[in-house]
């Protein structure tokens, strides 16, 4: 620890790094202080104030589709990220803690879903649901995007728990079996505890993208079963207004209580 | 003849390519204290968790008391393990680790109770039930783990260098404990080390490791007078190799053809090598050393090194180097490096080795 | 009971590999069957349906394989759109390494309880929704936006911010700058600094020290953050869409269009393949290179 802050760079090089951290941090945070500062705004026009008011948020409450599309959006945010964590861990132990035939191939293909581009992921599950599910009558909906989010999801889950998993000693394991536990009981009170921060980290992380998603999502979801970012992305795409600010704001506030609430957590498991 | 507590027959581990553990036969009495010796990579650990059942035998059997393991696996063994790394849950507290193994086995809540307080007292830990580990020194880590394993009243318990991460004092005064801590159970304890000194101190019988096999297994003092080979004359204690060559029954011959009696029974001719402790090579000056049956040879000493408790030295006798171990007794001479003296041995002292 | 010397009992160690090999199989069956089901074999589908053809009327015709939507990658419309979406990707790339790099060291030689609170305020963006943070550059770089006011003070007037290639690098940057930033913060935060005191022993000046010992050691987090940062800038939608305008059409866009818009899903399936075949590729050739220099 000494050695590491005698080794921060002195004097003028580190009042410039210092410097430009703050820029940084600036940048960061100016564009969205605006879009909130903007969203109070009670005139039409989103740059020049008119007045100092809520009537954007009120204006969100009677906006049925915007509504519709925010339901939808934690329909689908939760089913996915609950039945990715599930899979995703699982994955991860396999991976991990077991050998198994064909366990580098599926290793290999894991990392799939992370790299590939959003856009061809998307193209690939339309052309999926058009060629396969279509016949057989499910048609773009709630369903094929929760479908669609699932897939993505369970290779960021099963990397998250994976690395949790890989800095937990082996031994806890097989002390837990020494003294008579059975797999199970094993897994339940040793392990699993002790991977939670990661699979809630992991979990986070599947709500997080999930409820962010705007290509895969515009392209599986039919008439009916848009999600709220897809539905901003419209209205942004028509032109900007100060609703689109309001209902910005109200996203931002959902994403920090939600981040805010998962560190607190964490904090009182003591990771 | 009384059934050993472990048993092992013809044991083989391969992990790939590498022989781990090659065709390994030992009993384990029931009730000793057995520690398995050897350097690091000799393939002890791994017959230890071949017998607690975390790891499978490639080939050999395993018996506990005369039941053979075959598949069963670590949870339906009656043996429990003491880690070296300790493996204490670090997200339980110190009661609930050392009852861990009790719960498992479903006993009841009192009994838990009652049986952790006792153990921990055992271990003289009583009053430190609510702590996480991360809050104990090294020393109380490993007391807990011990207090986890003994609580289940195991039939043999394992010990996979314990002692290991302790510093020096601790170590020696955890060791004597231990050794007066089993003779009160009364457990088979199965002690794995790379300390020789470590199992000296501890054990009623030593197996030495090397390479995966299992070379001599015997009491401290057997295996430290009577050593069976080359490398645990040299990894258990000080020793002096003098190669010699067969010449006639209980005869050798040193390099320059001095003849020394040694117990061996070897064809005239065949090359021997004569292993000696320092401590049985006694010096004097010339003129005053004892007569037959000891071994006399004349000599100069070339080095001198005083280590407070005693002193070595290093003495040329023309066709060796020996090493000779003194004692810094009251009243003892002690002699100058240059000075000439005789070095003297009972002729049993000596083991005759093949290699 | 077996005396010593009898022969071995074989197989223990099989058997037991065996149990715990169908053990794990069981617990990866799940999630690999449901990338079979859902990832694998839409990969396969878009492959095929990237050898069809389309019909006047819009749909596909898989029958009567062939490589015309393949030949025309080669267009000139296609070629503009990938080299500009390259650029773009290289451009946003280079800059985030720029800014991230000092920015990340920076809170990496802080003291811990600081470091924390700084990274935190790095996530916090990162947490919040992606289209919302684009949508605000909407708002800044618009006509009447703040940044165009301040243009207007200073003179230049009528200055076309938005809808431009700068508009979008600038969106990309603000968008993927936190992906640069934590692996090279990790790689940073992991190193030994003692290193550097050896290397100031040997008489290495600060700029050396870096040089020599930082920047190699720190290279997987660079390697990290920069597949992070490439990847979904080459193949970015959202933020081209907003911030771009109709002469800076991106893959992103420019496949969406084939399948929303002008309904030829051969064409964009073949786009799709080849920009996914291309990251992947990159992204091996640029691990072997990058992990052969550590």
């Amino acid at each position: 620890m000494t050695t590491r802050a005698g080794l921060r760079p002195r004097g003028l090089m580190e009042r410039l790094l210092a410097a430009h951290g703050w820029v940084v941090y600036v940048f960061f945070y100016a564009p969205i202080a605006l879009l909130v500062v903007y969203s109070f705004n009670t005139g039409n026009r989103v740059n020049t104030f008119q007045g100092v008011g809520l009537r954007w948020y009120r204006a969100i409450g009677e906006n049925e589709p915007l509504i519709a599309a925010i339901q939808n959006s934690l329909v689908v945010a939760i089913v996915s990220t609950v039945v990715a964590t599930v899979i995703g861990t699982a994955t991860a132990l396999a991976l991990e803690r077991f050998r198994f035939r064909g366990r580098r191939a599926y290793d290999a293909v894991l990392y799939l879903p992370i790299i590939i581009p959003d856009i061809t992921m998307a193209a690939m599950l339309l052309v999926f649901f058009v060629q396969v599910f279509q016949p057989i009558g499910i048609n773009l909906s709630i369903t094929t995007i929760s479908i669609s989010h699932i897939a993505f999801n369970i290779a960021f889950v099963a990397v998250v728990v994976r690395a949790r998993l890989a800095g937990l000693d082996p031994v806890l394991e097989e002390a837990a079996r020494d003294l008579y536990a059975s797999r199970w009981q094993a897994f339940r009170r040793v392990t699993l505890p002790l991977i939670m921060p990661g699979v809630l980290a992991g979990g986070l992380l599947a709500l997080t993208l999930s409820l962010d998603d705007v290509v895969i999502t515009s392209f599986v979801s039919g008439p009916g079963s848009t999600t709220l970012p897809v539905y901003v992305f419209g209205l942004v795409r028509r032109g900007v207004t100060p609703l689109i600010n309001a209902v910005s704001t109200v996203m931002l506030a959902a994403s920090m209580v939600l981040v805010f609430s998962s560190l607190l957590l964490q904090r009182r498991r003591g990771t | 003849m009384e059934q050993p507590a472990v048993r092992l027959a013809r044991v083989e581990k391969h992990f790939g390519d590498v022989v781990a553990v090659a065709g390994l036969d030992l009993d384990i009495v029931d009730g000793e204290f057995f520690s398995l010796l050897g350097p690091s990579g000799c393939g002890k650990t791994t017959t230890l968790r071949m017998i607690a059942g975390l790891e499978f035998p490639t080939a050999g059997a395993v018996e506990i008391y005369g039941e053979e393991m075959g598949l069963r696996p670590a949870n339906k063994r009656p043996v429990n393990t003491v880690f070296q790394s300790y493996a204490l849950f670090p997200h339980m507290t110190v009661r609930a680790n050392v009852g861990f193994g009790l719960q498992m086995q479903d006993v009841g809540t009192a009994e838990i109770a009652d049986r952790v307080g006792r153990v921990l007292d055992l271990v003289q830990l009583g009053g430190f039930e609510d702590r996480k580990p991360r809050q104990l020194s090294g020393g109380q880590q490993q007391r807990v783990a011990l207090a986890r394993a003994l609580v289940n009243e195991p039939k043999v318990l394992l010990l996979d260098e314990p002692l290991g991460a302790l510093d020096l004092k601790l170590r020696q005064a955890m060791q004597l404990e231990l050794k007066a801590l089993q003779e009160r159970v009364g457990i088979t304890f199965v002690y794995v080390t790379h300390d020789q000194e470590e199992a000296l101190t501890m054990s009623d019988r030593i197996g030495v490791m090397s390479g995966g096999e299992l070379l001599q297994v015997g009491t401290p003092e057997e295996i430290y007078e009577h050593p069976a080979t080359r490398f645990v004359a040299e990894f258990i204690g000080e020793t002096n190799f003098v190669p010699v060559t067969a010449a006639g029954p209980d005869v050798v011959a040193l390099a320059d053809g001095t003849r020394v009696p040694l117990a061996a029974s070897h064809p005239a001719g065949t090359e021997l090598t004569m292993t000696i402790r320092p401590e049985k090579v006694v010096l004097f000056p010339p003129g005053g050393e004892p007569g037959p049956p000891a071994v006399t040879l004349p000599g100069t000493v070339t080095r001198r090194v005083y280590l407070g408790n005693s002193l070595f030295y290093d003495v040329d006798l023309g066709a060796v180097v020996v090493r000779s171990r003194q004692e810094n007794a009251p009243g003892a001479h002690h002699f100058a490096e240059g000075e000439n003296v005789v070095a003297a041995w009972e002729a049993a002292s000596a083991v005759a080795l093949d290699q | 009971m077996t005396a010593p010397g009898t022969p071995a009992t074989p197989g223990l160690e099989r058997a037991a590999a065996r149990a715990t090999a169908r053990r794990g199989a069981w617990l990866a069956a799940p999630g690999a069957l449901y990338l079979l089901l859902f990832f694998l074999l839409p990969m396969a589908i878009l492959v095929v349906y990237s050898f069809g053809t389309r019909t006047a009327t819009g749909r596909t015709l898989l029958e009567g394989w062939n490589l015309e939507s393949y030949r025309r990658l080669f267009d000139d419309v296609v070629v503009r759109v990938m080299w500009r979406s390259l650029w773009l990707a290289v451009l946003t790339t280079v800059i985030c390494l720029i800014v991230a790099y000092p920015f990340a060291y920076y809170i990496a030689t802080r003291t811990a309880r600081l470091r924390n609170l700084l990274l935190v305020l790095v996530m916090v963006p990162f947490w919040t929704n992606f289209l919302v943070r684009t949508y605000a550059w909407r708002v800044i770089l618009g006509r009447n936006g703040p940044l165009s006011t301040v243009a207007d003070w200073l003179g230049f007037a009528d200055v076309r911010l938005l809808f431009t290639e700068t508009a979008i690098v600038i969106g990309l940057v603000y968008g993927f700058l936190p992906f640069m930033v934590l692996p090279l913060y990790a790689s940073i935060e992991r190193m030994d600094w003692t290193l550097l005191d050896a290397g100031r022993d040997l008489y290495a000046s600060g700029w050396q020290a870096f040089r020599r010992i930082t920047l190699p050691l720190t290279m997987p987090g660079v390697i990290a953050g920069v597949i992070l940062t490439f990847i979904p800038s080459f193949g970015a939608y959202v933020t081209p869409e907003i911030l771009g305008g109709a002469q800076t059409t991106m893959l992103g866009s420019y496949i969406q269009s084939q399948y929303l818009g002008v309904s030829d899903w051969p064409f964009g399936s073949a786009l799709s393949f080849v920009i996914m075949a291309l990251m992947l590729v990159g992204t091996v050739i640029y691990f072997r290179t990058g992990a052969r220099t550590v």
